[in-house]
């Protein structure tokens, strides 16, 4: 079973290499800030539209209800988050 | 309320306020009633660096191969950080502790403020190494103007805090009448004093220092000034931390379960708060001016340093729920986050080097297939 991530730019399938949810944007061409990608500057934070996520390592930043932070977390379905892809990847 | 070092009256700390309760007696950390501050003390002590691990000798020959319009942008962006650091190494101690009242929140205080100190010291490794006369850099920091129109505005909150607290603690709430000056002392107007402080501090660590780290990475971009760069990227993942911080506080403020006053203070300062993230944009801008008063340097301008100050804003506001006061949609300095990314640092020895001491280790896992043949 695949997950599939949907932005504001496509929908994109996750892949079980994808360490971070913030590796599967990036290699679809979503550039999103990023500082420590260990969850403690929150410069990679995320409007979630819809879906659910688990963090790998539990985020020192602040998360307020509706966001996430791609770089510690992992989707636990299909989700969508609010970003555009600012650079076009062959699918 | 007045201050003491050690309260001998017997509260529960787990009832008391971040700020404004009864004042810290005994430092216990196995209870707490905001984790949060226990994490990032316990993260603050892993970062733990020194500025001398780091070799700057080559950025020596760098900058004297530098033209000098940009010699003028590497050493005043170097005073600014300078003037930022030695605010941020005693006035968080200074201002916040003596209104504390948690243990977790006091220690992280104090945790954050040491590091600033070695930042403090790590200018003074670079600026050691690039001249010859360190003071003339120094000296200039407490003459040169452009600088001191900014430590006004930044020390300004922190000053106004420290006099209320001052005058809080000495005469309590009242009308009282001083050297012939009459003066209302009220405890709710310190705690919005401490509120704009605080939001004067995120603003500093969130989009002073990340606009002065931005200056630093483009001379490492071109290759040049790299011990700099690399001392540089140790503040910055420091300085990750510390706004993180202030944006937890500024939050549990706003959010109201820790002092319900305080939540009518942040609603009441909804749009000072947005000022002060607006008026330190527009400095910071004034400041680009400056820098580049001479001429740009290869990557970056003034035009291209105001965007990325306005981007920066957008982003921390954002973070502690303001509306972004800019249009600016996208990094224009896209490159800085490969030079800000900190799970790179350079790491302990015995982390990465020694491999015995991953290779000694024991799976020490059992479940019961493995002990199943064993017979008694």
């Amino acid at each position: 079973m695949s997950i599939s991530l949907a932005t504001n730019s496509g929908n994109y399938q996750i892949s079980d290499q994808d360490s971070s949810l913030l590796d599967t944007l990036e290699r679809t061409g979503h550039q999103i800030e990023y500082q420590c990608r260990q969850g403690y500057c929150g410069a990679c934070r995320t409007t979630l539209t819809s879906g659910s996520v688990t963090y790998t390592t539990e985020p020192l930043a602040a998360v307020a209800p509706g966001s996430i932070l791609p770089c510690c977390c992992k989707a636990n379905s299909d989700i969508t988050l609010a970003v555009i892809a600012t650079i076009t990847v062959a699918a | 309320m007045s201050y003491t070092t050690f309260s001998q009256t017997k509260n529960d700390q787990l009832k008391e306020p971040m700020f404004f309760g009864q004042p810290v007696n005994v430092a216990r950390y196995d209870q707490q009633k905001h984790e949060i501050f226990e994490k990032l003390i316990e993260r603050q002590l892993s970062f733990f660096w020194r500025p001398e691990e780091v070799d700057v000798s080559k950025d020596r020959i760098d900058y004297q191969q530098l033209s000098d319009h940009e010699k003028h942008i590497f050493i005043s962006n170097l005073k600014y950080q300078t003037l930022l650091d030695s605010i941020q190494g005693r006035s968080p101690n200074v201002a916040f502790l003596p209104l504390v009242s948690l243990p977790e929140v006091e220690t992280w205080i104090e945790t954050w403020s040491f590091s600033e100190t070695i930042h403090s010291r790590s200018y003074t490794h670079i600026i050691r190494n690039i001249v010859n006369d360190p003071a003339e850099v120094f000296d200039d920091i407490v003459a040169n103007e452009e600088i001191l129109k900014r430590a006004k505005d930044i020390a300004g909150y922190y000053d106004n805090l420290i006099n209320a607290t001052q005058q809080l603690h000495q005469f309590g709430e009242g009308t009282h009448v001083i050297n012939g000056e009459t003066i209302v002392v009220s405890q709710r107007a310190v705690k919005k004093k401490l509120y704009l402080a605080m939001v004067s501090v995120n603003v500093l660590e969130a989009v002073r220092f990340y606009v002065s780290f931005a200056c630093s990475f483009a001379f490492a971009e071109r290759e040049l000034m790299e011990g700099n760069a690399k001392i540089i990227k140790l503040i910055a993942r420091d300085e990750a931390l510390h706004l993180t911080s202030t944006q937890h506080i500024l939050n549990l403020m706003a959010d109201g379960k820790d002092d319900p006053e305080m939540q009518e203070i942040s609603i009441e300062c909804f749009q000072e708060t947005q000022q002060i993230f607006i008026d330190a944009a527009q400095q910071e801008k004034e400041w680009a001016e400056y820098l580049f008063k001479d001429g740009s340097m290869i990557g970056l301008n003034k035009d291209i340093l105001c965007d990325y100050v306005e981007y920066i804003t957008n982003t921390r506001m954002a973070a502690v729920g303001l509306p972004m006061a800019f249009e600016v949609q996208s990094n224009p300095l896209p490159w800085i986050n490969a030079w800000l990314v900190s799970d790179n640092v350079q790491v302990a020895p015995q982390e990465s080097e020694i491999s015995s001491y991953l290779v000694g280790q024991i799976n020490a896992e059992i479940n019961h297939a493995d002990i199943g043949t064993f017979v008694l």
